[in-house]
Order: structure tokens, then C-alpha cells, then sequence
């Protein structure tokens, strides 16, 4: 279960970040060198960006990377981090059960209207949809965590870590 | 004013109960605004801040500088950074803790992030200075605090965020970090001679490398050279825009390390997913806080607190200086980022009534940010050099991260003082 997410969520991300790069220079390069742009790059950056962000997102919760204030934990019986733990999981996978169900009300709008990206009229409900997808599998790991916690140790080092 | 009170208690507490940052925020930002405004509404309004912040063009900037400074952390850039500073330098006292913050700066222009700064110069400069015998605190608070000019130095993350947030411009944002970036580099050494004048014991001189050597070092850094010259030179010419630099940025470094064959496919896909990650995470935080910031803007608190302080007719520059102090203080215990998003909504606009320019206040914010870093107990720095150097104990990192926390706060003080020291760069563009 883990390997498979691991696998298909971060091939999903790894291929969509390398695709933003790549059309960002190559746009770039055609509109400096060529004067001549990618048909619609804007849009395809902007729904990469979309899977990059939301197919990560569940490997994120998966490998505990939200940013927590976790000094507390030396102090606390473990009896008492284990029921916070549950309760915190629990939390999160209501707050994202929650927004995947309002972004696939949002999804069936949007195909309902029929609407477009304006140059390459691919539908946005369609990865709107796959927002809320990403959100609910999301919501799905944390009540996995909640009802067996990740025992493998401590979440790896993530050296490129945040904005800081 | 006691509904946003309210809401950033609950955030406070929610967070000490260990609830991830960015869903404490969320949820309060959320069932805040249910309760002033009705929850149809807000459903809808929290949707749409999904929909705005995963489908924005600009926003590629973000993913695209993190997998930049990711490459050349890869790359072994810093490995040559820091041999040619060592030969120019590291034959003297201290010679070593001055060739790091040099080549931190150095690896700062090409990376935008202060913890993979620090964590790739641990592994480049600390074995280095452990086997001529440097003293532990030295060398770990020289690489967290030279670390933090990561974010400083263009490109930086953190100014990427900020600019998104305050909707300020990018690329003025980085032209003024430059003159701060380079004056912490200089209070940092500063700081290293005054540790050697008292304590010649903690940092020995290495040995003298010859001219011929010196050259050869030299000409080992033209890959970042390359970079910098191209990615900032071109977004501070207007050549192209910040996301395009950025694109350029990534693509560059990426050629650079497969021509160094330290790639291997396995690597770059590490490389990719990690940015992924990074990115996702990030975002997560930028919803939340957008969220939770459209539940502090219905409330009443942003006027409240422009009008109280226009009313007091406190002096300007004493309302700043106590925001960096509230900074300073919050920023020992906080994660600095969630940090400075909860409180611009707030802050933003009595900074800009006032008539500060927002470029400056930016460059401020990521001052206290750098101080936080590295201000124990709780800073990432100090964390990251925590989990890479097994056999030093916490006590010596947060010994040697404390004492350089000092040096930055010269600067902090510096440039709230003198704000052309931000401005005069950026003053130039278009």
C-alpha cells in the first residue's frame, strides 16, 4: 500500500515538476531566441502545478512532513503521545475529507458549465476533480496513521526542507 | 478585534497540541469565518482559495527555485565554492570558519533555501575544520548561521513567499537582499575574528596554499558563476521574469549536474519527488494561511490596529522596530514561516499606512527569519546539523548557533536603521 502511493503519487509529481521546468525554459527560450511561444504553456504550467501539489500531497502526510510543534514530545508519556496522535490524525483526516468533498462539488459544477481552459480547451473540472481525489487519499492516509502509526522511526531528513 | 484575539489563541493551542501548522490555521481561518458570515459562504470562499492557489501560473515560481537549489546541492557546487575560498584564506586563524560564510554566501546566489544551505555546507566545510581541530562551537554556529544567508542572498524562497503574499515585486525583493546579504557575511566573519581574538585555541590556520593553487581554485567556480551571472543578472536587467529565472535556474543546475555525472537516474528522480514534497507542503501552509487570513481581514482587528496606532501617534520606526522584536522573541519557539504568514495580514497593512516600503519590510522579515533559524531551542539549522552530525552534542550546536545569532542582529538592527542599505540596489530597477 505505501510502495504503491510512494510509486504512483511520486512518479505523478517527480514527472510534473520535471514538465514545468522543461516548458518553462523551452517557452522561454522560443519567445527570447524565436519570438515564438508555446501555444498555451501558461495553462499547462498552471495544471501541472495542480498535480505537483496535490499529488505530493498525500506523501506528505504519509512521511508526517507537515510542519508541527513537535518540542513537546520528550516530555509526554507515551500512552498520552499515542492518544494525540490518533486524535491529531483524526483531525486532519476530517479537514481533508472535508475539502476533497467541496472540490468535487466544485468539479461537477465546473464540467456541468462545460468549462475550458481558454487556449487548449482542456476541461478544469476534470483536475479540479483530481484535487479532490488527491485530498481524499490524503484524508485516507491519515486515518491510516490514526489507526496504525507509522513505526518505522522518524520521518527522513527532508534537506531541501520548506521555505526556510 | 476579540473574534481574530480569539481565533489566533486557538491557533496557538491547537498548534502546542502538536496539530500540523498548517491545519491548525486552516481550520480556525475556516470556522472562523463560518461563524461571522454563515457557512455557505464560506465553503464556497475556502474552495475557491484551493482552486487559486493550486492553479496560479505565477506560483511555479516556488517549485521551481527549491528544485534549483536541490540540484546544486547535488551538483557539488559547494564543494569547489569552498576549496576556492580555503585557498585565499585558510591560512589563518580562523581561516577555515571565514572560507565557510564565503562560500555559504557564494552557494546563497544559487540556492534560496538556509536549510539545505546549511545542511550541504555541513557536510562540505564541517569535516574540514574537525580534522585541523576546530572547537565544535565554531564550527556547527558558523555553518548555521552562514547557512541563513541562503535566504538572504537572492534567490530566496522566503522573499518568493512573502512577494507572493504581499503581492510585492520579486525581483526588487532579491535586488535588495544583496547589500544585507553581503553585510551579514561580514558581521558573521566579524563575529568569527572576535571568537579567534578571545579563543586562538578554537580555530587553528591551515596550511598556505601558493598563487598557481589559488588560481586553479579560482577557476573551479565558473559553473556558479555561470548561474548567478544568468539568473540574477537576468531578472535584476528585466530580461525575464522571476518564474522564468527561475525555469532557466532549474534547467541550469540540472545540466550541470548530470554534466558532472554526480546524477544518476535514481538521484534525479529523489531530487524531483523531494522538491514535490517540499513544494506540497509548502502550499498546504500558503492554503491554510490564505484561509486563515480571510477570517482575520472580516474581522474588525487590521483597521482596529491601524487606526489605535495612528491614534497613539506612536513614532513609525518604534512600531517596526517592536513588530521585529515581537519577531525576534516568537521566532526562538516558532516555525518562522507559519510565523511570518499569521502575522502579515495584521502587520502588512499598518506598514504600509505608515508609508514603509514594502521591499524593505520584506528584507526585514527575512532578518528575524534568519535569527529564528538559528536561535535555540527551536530553529531548523540547528535541527538539520543536529540529524547530519551524529557525534556532536545539541549543547555545542545551540552554544555556537547562539552566539552568531548576535551578528545577525547587528544587521537586523542595521538595516531597520538604514533602510537604503535594502533599497539602493533595488533603486536602479525599472
Amino acid at each position: 500500500m505505501k510502495r504503491l502511493l510512494d510509486g504512483l503519487c511520486g512518479l505523478l509529481a517527480a514527472v510534473a515538476l520535471f514538465a514545468i521546468m522543461a516548458l518553462t525554459l523551452v517557452d522561454v527560450l522560443g519567445r527570447k531566441l524565436f519570438s515564438n511561444s508555446i501555444p498555451g504553456s501558461l495553462e499547462l504550467t498552471e495544471i501541472l502545478m495542480v498535480v505537483v501539489i496535490f499529488a505530493a500531497l498525500p506523501l506528505v502526510s504519509l512521511q508526517g512532513e507537515h510542519v508541527a510543534f513537535d518540542s513537546l514530545d520528550e516530555v509526554m508519556p507515551s500512552w498520552l503521545r499515542r492518544l494525540q496522535q490518533v486524535l491529531v490524525d483524526l483531525l486532519c483526516a476530517v479537514a481533508l475529507g472535508t475539502m476533497a468533498w467541496l472540490m468535487w462539488g466544485k468539479a461537477v459544477d465546473m464540467t456541468g458549465y462545460g468549462e475550458t481552459t481558454a487556449q487548449l480547451k482542456l476541461p478544469v473540472g476534470v483536475f479540479v476533480g483530481l484535487m479532490s481525489l488527491m485530498c481524499g487519499l490524503a484524508a485516507l492516509v491519515h486515518a491510516m496513521l490514526a489507526w496504525r502509526p507509522d513505526d518505522s522511526g522518524d520521518a527522513p531528513l527532508n534537506e531541501g526542507g520548506g521555505a526556510t | 478585534m476579540t473574534e481574530a484575539l480569539l481565533g489566533f489563541g486557538a491557533v496557538f493551542v491547537l498548534a502546542l497540541l502538536r496539530v500540523p501548522l498548517a491545519f491548525a490555521m486552516g481550520l480556525v481561518g475556516v470556522a472562523g469565518l463560518g461563524l461571522l458570515r454563515g457557512w455557505g459562504p464560506t465553503a464556497a470562499s475556502a474552495a475557491q482559495v484551493v482552486y487559486d492557489t493550486g492553479f496560479a501560473y505565477t506560483l511555479s515560481v516556488v517549485p521551481l527555485f527549491i528544485l534549483m537549489g536541490n540540484f546544486v546541492a547535488r551538483a557539488g557546487l559547494a564543494h569547489e565554492l569552498f576549496r576556492a575560498a580555503f585557498a585565499f584564506v585558510g591560512h589563518r586563524k580562523g581561516g577555515l570558519a571565514h572560507a565557510t560564510i564565503m562560500a555559504c554566501a557564494g552557494f546563497g546566489a544559487i540556492c534560496g533555501s538556509s536549510i539545505a544551505t546549511a545542511a550541504t555546507m555541513t557536510r562540505v566545510a564541517y569535516p574540514s575544520m574537525k580534522s585541523l581541530g576546530y572547537a565544535d562551537y565554531l564550527s556547527t554556529g558558523v555553518i548555521a548561521a552562514g547557512g541563513t544567508l541562503g535566504i538572504m542572498i537572492p534567490p530566496s524562497t522566503i522573499m518568493v513567499i512573502y512577494g507572493i503574499v504581499t503581492e510585492t515585486h520579486i525581483g526588487k525583493l532579491f535586488a535588495a537582499g544583496v547589500v544585507p546579504g553581503l553585510l551579514c557575511a561580514g558581521l558573521l566573519m566579524t563575529g568569527v575574528a572576535l571568537v579567534i581574538r578571545r579563543n586562538p585555541d578554537a580555530g587553528p590556520a591551515g596550511a598556505r596554499a601558493s598563487w598557481p593553487e589559488r588560481w586553479a581554485a579560482l577557476r573551479g567556480i565558473w559553473g556558479v558563476i555561470v548561474l548567478v551571472v544568468v539568473v540574477l543578472g537576468g531578472i535584476y536587467g528585466g530580461w525575464f521574469t522571476a518564474t522564468e529565472g527561475a525555469g532557466i535556474g532549474a534547467s541550469g543546475a540540472f545540466a550541470f549536474a548530470v554534466a558532472r555525472g554526480t546524477l544518476s537516474p535514481r538521484l534525479i528522480f529523489d531530487v524531483l519527488l523531494e522538491s514535490a514534497r517540499t513544494t506540497a507542503m509548502l502550499f498546504t501552509i500558503l492554503i491554510a494561511a490564505s484561509m486563515f487570513s480571510n477570517f482575520v481581514n472580516y474581522t474588525s482587528m487590521p483597521t482596529d490596529l491601524k487606526d489605535g496606532i495612528t491614534h497613539l501617534g506612536l513614532p513609525p520606526l518604534m512600531v517596526i522596530a517592536a513588530m521585529m522584536l515581537v519577531y525576534v522573541v516568537l521566532g526562538t519557539i516558532m516555525e518562522e514561516l507559519t510565523m511570518v504568514l499569521l502575522t502579515i495580514p495584521v502587520f502588512f497593512p499598518v506598514v504600509t499606512q505608515m508609508g514603509f516600503d514594502p521591499v524593505w519590510f520584506g528584507v526585514l522579515i527575512v532578518l528575524v527569519v534568519q535569527v529564528g533559524l538559528i536561535s535555540p531551542p527551536v530553529g531548523m539549522n540547528m535541527f538539520v546539523m543536529n540529524a547530519l552530525l551524529k557525534d556532536v552534542p545539541m549543547v555545542q550546536i545551540f552554544r555556537g548557533s547562539a552566539l552568531f545569532c548576535l551578528p545577525l542582529v547587528v544587521g537586523l538592527v542595521l538595516v531597520l536603521f538604514f533602510p537604503k542599505l535594502a533599497l539602493w540596489l533595488p533603486g536602479f530597477m525599472a
